[in-house]
């Protein structure tokens, strides 16, 4: 790496070579993260009673395997009796409401702030909002949606069980607030990305702020903000089973419950419910993002 | 992202009326959800309030004793090594199931259909179920191992790269390729000379903004006993200790910036 560094220095041209740089130290700094990582795990797995590449390992995974297809039980599998494909379905359900009112809580907080954390709206000469007091909105907005962002939904869903009684909104919530943060900044990295003309137009016509808004943001950032609303409705129902662990409600108690029961045959229901849910979701998300454009 | 063009300059009223119709479907759909609340008792549980005002408070006299910061320190490697782990092994998985997928590596229709189906396929079911769902079946099969944790966020991100590659291979302009196909190269060569060099830094800016989430993800699997910035959060949590809650909180949130930061450095350099 070095030598070929120092080799092509003279010859490159000035101005070029930071850029080559700092990839190329990305690049090595990514080596090192990787080797060190694998040194790291490779450790404390090898500390265990017995390493994962190894006999042990497999013929564990053949008995959970058959443990969740019931193989060998001496009980009724879960997925044979009517009755539990109910009331796991009525769980089912109610995941699905879960991240329903999720990406609706969500969308909320987003609709609200999004204006506000465009650089474009809050600064600059394009900006009606050009005082020190709505920089700092743009920024402490900004903070906002990258604290949010950067808390797990998971970990949000432990905090929320603090406060919230358990049942569906400690779960809605927290996966609400984790995407809130992702939505917020993209919906207003599209209105910095937003054609200025029209805006332009309409405040050469002596808009106000409001109007501009309704007039001139709305209407050209509606659409991908639906979009975006779609596709985060997909993470979502893969989430909300996760968030379900700690907020009582849906697919995700009844998981862990199951789990700890050593109920594997309910397990396995469960998991082909999310499956399908999942599937539901894609399938009706794509069609549905049809209907925004 | 692309960037938002003027693409409703050209909009025609039937299309406003399909976005009408979504308009409604949206707000009934929230509508509905929020009636499977139960209304009748109060959201907030009794000492909710003061639990709250706790943990506000707490913020501002943070945990910053030796102590914590070095278990803070250790769970925040802990944490980056499972991302940076399963990141690895998820490209094992997604370069060649992009590959195949991509349906781009024969010209033999048979081939093609059997191999691209399948691999899609499988990207979409290892995609389907979250890397926190995987840890805990891997955790019951074969116990609390940290290689648990690496291929339970291996598999769905795999699954996520692999679709987004097959992507990117398929959208390489095709006129260069066509250059190296008059010189009688195989479609095998083509790929190799010709579609993986082009769709390389955008598959290589994808994979660095993964990273960020591998972050978030691997975190909590901790849930399952795996160790990392989760497991210390919800140590704190158990012990009601909101001082060091926040502590490990904000390692976490830094160690998200930090990764963002220089992921969007590195993705606006290769873009250019």
């Amino acid at each position: 790496m070095t030598t070929i560094d120092n080799a092509s220095r003279p010859t490159t041209v000035s101005f070029t070579w930071p850029r080559v740089t700092f990839i190329r130290f990305s690049m090595l700094a990514m080596m090192v993260l990787i080797v060190s990582s694998w040194i790291f795990v490779l450790n404390v797995d090898g500390a265990q009673s017995h390493s994962f590449l190894s006999v042990e390992t497999f013929n564990r995974f053949k008995d959970f395997l058959g443990d969740l297809l019931g193989i060998g039980s001496s009980t009724t599998s879960a997925f044979a009796q009517w009755s539990e494909w109910r009331s796991t379905g009525h769980l089912a359900y109610q995941t699905l409401a879960m991240s329903v009112m999720a990406i609706g809580f969500a969308a909320i907080f987003a609709l609200v702030f999004f204006i506000f954390g465009a650089r474009n709206m809050m600064m600059g000469e394009m900006a009606p909002y050009g005082s020190w007091f709505w920089r700092g909105v743009f920024f402490f907005v900004r903070g906002m949606f990258v604290v949010t962002r950067a808390i797990p939904e998971l970990i949000w869903a432990m905090l929320i069980i603090f406060v919230l009684s358990p049942g569906l909104l400690p779960g809605a919530v927290a996966l609400g607030l984790h995407n809130a943060g992702i939505l917020g900044k993209l919906s207003s990295e599209i209105v910095e990305g937003l054609d200025q003309r029209p805006i332009q137009a309409l405040r050469s016509t002596g808009a106000g702020r409001f109007q501009v808004m309704v007039y001139g943001v709305l209407p050209q950032a509606l659409p991908r903000f639906v979009t975006y609303l779609f596709y985060r409705w997909e993470v979502i129902i893969r989430t909300a089973i996760v968030v379900g662990f700690v907020s009582a409600g849906g697919l995700g108690t009844e998981f862990r419950l199951s789990m700890s029961y050593f109920h594997f045959t309910t397990v396995a229901l469960l998991l082909v419910w999310y499956l399908i849910l999942v599937l539901a979701v894609d399938i009706t998300a794509s069609y549905l993002r049809r209907l925004a454009r | 992202m692309t960037s938002m063009t003027s693409r409703d300059s050209a909009q025609k009223p039937r299309l406003l009326e399909s976005r009408r119709v979504l308009t409604l479907i949206l707000l009934a759909a929230f509508a509905w959800s929020l009636l499977n609340l139960d209304w009748t008792e109060g959201f907030i549980h009794s000492g909710g309030i003061s639990a709250m005002g706790e943990f506000a408070s707490a913020l501002f006299s943070l945990d910053l004793s030796a102590d914590t910061l070095s278990a803070a320190v250790s769970a925040s490697w802990t944490t980056v090594a499972y991302a940076v782990a399963g990141l690895t092994l998820a490209l094992f998985i997604g370069i060649p199931l992009g590959a195949i997928g991509s349906g781009v590596l024969t010209k033999s229709p048979w081939v093609r259909a059997t191999g691209a189906g399948g691999s899609r396929f499988s990207l979409a079911f290892f995609r389907s179920i979250h890397e926190l769902v995987w840890a805990w079946l891997f955790v019951a099969a074969i116990g609390l191992s940290p290689m648990a944790a690496v291929l339970a966020l291996a598999i769905p991100y795999g699954g996520i790269l692999g679709r987004i590659y097959a992507e990117l291979l398929q959208d390489v302009p095709e006129a260069p390729l066509q250059s190296l196909r008059s010189t009688g190269a195989s479609e095998w060569r083509v790929f190799w000379y010709g579609r993986l060099p082009m769709a390389l830094p955008d598959m290589l800016s994808y994979t660095f903004y993964r990273l960020e989430c591998g972050i978030r993800s691997a975190a909590i699997m901790s849930f399952v006993g795996l160790g990392g910035l989760g497991h210390e959060v919800r140590i704190a949590l158990d012990d009601l200790a909101y001082q060091q809650v926040w502590t490990y909180l904000l390692f976490l949130i830094g160690l998200v910036v930090i990764v963002d930061i220089w992921s969007t450095m590195v993705r606006r350099r290769l873009s250019e």
